[in-house]
């Protein structure tokens, strides 16, 4: 690990000030940037912690639930408003990572946590994402775990995010503070596409903080459901990952869906919400014929690899299941 | 050569008239200007023969040997090295230590620091060997370079960390990189605690935090400046195991026993969490700590004793 001064942050504006200077980072759980300085794919200069902030609430209110920053992944997963009224959040959470680090892991870290490309974590390889136009390695690698939507030719690094599939797909919005002041980044803004600067991950300027995001909790939140599939049981990274929500109308012999909600983990390079399956969906019955339509119609312009071809079909799948389960209720 | 050095808490400085190297544990090897600044610190205000300095982490010289040229620079270097084992060992006895053991306890500790300063002079043989070579090499193609250009050869600020282990407090003074695996391996002495991949992925190290339960290799010590810690060490009360560790040795629940202080925790917390109703429950509340022996059904068997 490369060398570092530490400094705590006693208040949100301080941590603004520490954080807008060269090469600093915050530091919250520290389970992504501890991982990638011992790596050394990350060198800051400095750290700024901002664990001891007080941003940690979690708030249900009327129309919808505000998650502080600092909020750990468990307690997020395990809150029981977010459970009843989120379940497809509760759920992406409860499948990421393990208990150990769920506990350190906070809402701010999730969204920033880097991509698990293994080319990108091993400094023997060429990154564009680590070193920008240096080429890329993975484009002719192993591409198993790799993205199969919004590659570009100079990265196809997957997102590596659950809970940020759920925050997607549901309209969770950012709050953001920083040297120019407060606002507010749409979640499907917030990742960047890889295009010709993969380095370039977050529509974030420097010194800006993450203090809450905000989940609209509507009838398609509170029938929704979260599906992972990976290469074991537990703790590992999504091979294909689905959260969905429905909002549906009509008695139980003629249902229809009145809005759809659909976002994939684990196949693009941001976490993948799909306004047009979203579409395609609603005014349809809730049957597997238009939940398999509207998977073809999201998948139509993947661009599998080598190794990850599987993906293709996984993710239909996947997601016809996470539609049915919403279908039948949490 | 790194755990070595990591281990004595030191720097090596190799200086020689055109230039030198600086050697911190954590770093690459650094390439040093001739820089009088420097050789008016260590050498007299000469341009240096080969000297050796090691450095303690407040930036104080620790040692500092110069060959003189009728000697072999490699038995120097053995010397050298012996001799830093030998000061580093005394101040190490002294800062714990300063009187002599009262009781049984105590004498448990001093015996135990001394079987571990035992280990410590055996790496100390290797470390000399490995910067012999180490020096040598940096001797024949260390290029010479003309702008005498100052380089600060002092590590990082330390900083002060408090941290509550097992219900003790301990100040300690750290380089900010310390994790809090290491601060409580290599700083505290406190072994129980293991190092498996240090990147997260495995539960080896898993310590609770606050009564949390958390991967201390993925945490800066720096972090959780004045928590409290709990530890493998910190379980028992006296004689009496704790009833997860009575319940790991009744079920037979280990083989190498690497993972063994990790599970244990983890399966405190995973009781004290209370989401471990079913068999199914206990597996994916323990996904976080593997074990390559496979001891899993026999830790399933221990935590379900406990629960119940
Ligand atoms: C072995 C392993 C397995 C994992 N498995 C999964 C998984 O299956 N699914 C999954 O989704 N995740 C997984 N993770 C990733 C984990 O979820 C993230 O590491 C975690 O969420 C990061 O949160 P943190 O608070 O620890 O972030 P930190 O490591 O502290 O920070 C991460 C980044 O966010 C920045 N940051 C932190 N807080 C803020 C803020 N408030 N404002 C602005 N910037 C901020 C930091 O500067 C840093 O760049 C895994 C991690 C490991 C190590
Ligand atoms: S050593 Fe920390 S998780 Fe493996
Ligand atoms: S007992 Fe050997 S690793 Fe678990």
């Amino acid at each position: 690990m490369r060398h570092f001064t530490f400094e705590r942050a006693k208040s949100v504006d301080e941590a603004v000030k520490g954080g807008a200077q060269p090469e600093a980072a915050f530091l919250a759980g520290g389970t992504s940037l501890v991982d990638l300085m011992k790596l050394e794919v990350l060198t800051p200069l400095r750290i700024v912690d901002v664990s001891r902030l007080d941003l940690q609430k979690i708030e249900a209110r009327t129309g919808g639930l505000v998650l502080g920053a600092l909020a750990t992944n468990t307690d997020v997963a395990l809150h029981p408003e977010v459970r009843r009224r989120l379940p497809a959040l509760a759920e992406a959470l409860l499948s990421g990572a393990s208990p150990q680090l769920r506990n350190a892991a906070t809402v701010g870290g999730n969204l920033l946590q880097r991509t698990r490309c293994a080319y990108f974590r091993d400094l023997a390889t060429l990154c564009n994402k680590r070193t920008p136009r240096s080429g890329c390695d993975a484009l002719e690698g192993w591409t198993r775990m790799h993205a199969i939507l919004g590659g570009s030719n100079q990265c196809i690094a997957a997102h590596p995010s659950d809970m940020c599939v759920a925050l997607a797909a549901f309209d969770a919005r950012v709050k953001v503070r920083g040297p120019q002041g407060e606002r507010e980044i749409a979640l499907t803004d917030f990742h960047l596409l890889p295009e010709q600067h993969p380095d370039r991950e977050f529509a974030l300027s420097p010194g800006e903080l993450v203090i809450s995001v905000f989940v609209p909790t509507t009838a398609a939140a509170a029938r929704s459901r979260y599906v992972k599939v990976r290469d074991r049981a537990s703790y590992a990274f999504a091979l294909v990952s689905c959260a969905a929500g429905l909002e549906l109308s009509g008695g139980t012999s003629g249902r229809i869906i009145r809005e759809a909600r659909v976002a994939l983990g684990g196949v693009g390079t941001k976490p993948w919400r799909s306004i047009e399956a979203e579409r395609a969906l609603a005014g349809q019955p809730p049957t597997k014929d238009s939940f398999r339509k509207a998977a073809e119609l999201l998948l139509a312009g993947a661009q599998p690899r080598r190794d990850n071809a599987f993906k293709v079909e996984l993710a239909k799948r996947t997601m016809v299941r996470a539609l049915t389960l919403a279908a039948e209720g949490a | 050569m790194r755990a070595e050095l990591r281990g004595l808490g030191a720097t090596l400085v190799v200086l020689t008239p055109e230039g030198g190297v600086q050697l911190r544990p954590d770093d690459p090897p650094e390439r040093l200007r001739p820089a009088p600044k420097f050789w008016k610190t260590f050498a007299a205000g000469l341009p240096p023969a080969l000297t050796l300095i090691l450095l303690a982490p407040d930036g104080t010289v620790r040692l500092r040997r110069t060959s003189d040229d009728a000697v072999e620079p490699e038995a120097i270097l053995l010397k050298v090295l012996r001799a830093a084992g030998k000061a580093v060992r005394t101040q190490a006895a002294d800062a714990k230590h300063p009187a002599p053991a009262r009781n049984a306890l105590e004498r448990a500790r001093l015996a135990g620091s001394a079987r571990g300063l035992g280990r410590r002079e055996l790496l100390l043989t290797s470390l000399a060997s490995a910067i012999a070579l180490a020096v040598l090499d940096a001797c024949a193609t260390t290029p010479p370079i003309s702008e005498a250009k100052p380089n600060s050869a002092i590590g990082p600020d330390l900083i002060d960390v408090n941290l509550e282990i097992n219900g003790e407090t301990r100040k300690l003074r750290l380089d900010p990189r310390t994790t809090l695996l290491d601060a409580l391996r290599e700083n505290l002495g406190l072994t129980g605690t293991k190092k498996g991949c240090d990147l997260g992925q495995c539960g080896a190290c898993t310590v609770l935090v606050e009564g949390k339960r958390i991967d201390s290799c993925l945490a800066l010590a720096a972090q959780h400046d004045g928590h409290k810690v709990t530890t493998i060490e910190g379980l028992a009360d006296g004689p009496r195991l704790h009833p997860m560790q009575t319940a790991f040795l009744e079920e037979d629940a280990f083989q190498c026993g690497y993972c063994t202080p990790g599970q244990i925790l983890s399966a405190i917390a995973l009781l004290n969490e209370g989401r471990a109703s079913t068999d199914d429950e206990i597996r994916e509340g323990m996904s976080g700590n593997l074990c390559r022996c496979g001891a899993y059904p026999n830790i399933l068997a221990a935590i379900r004793r406990v629960r119940s």
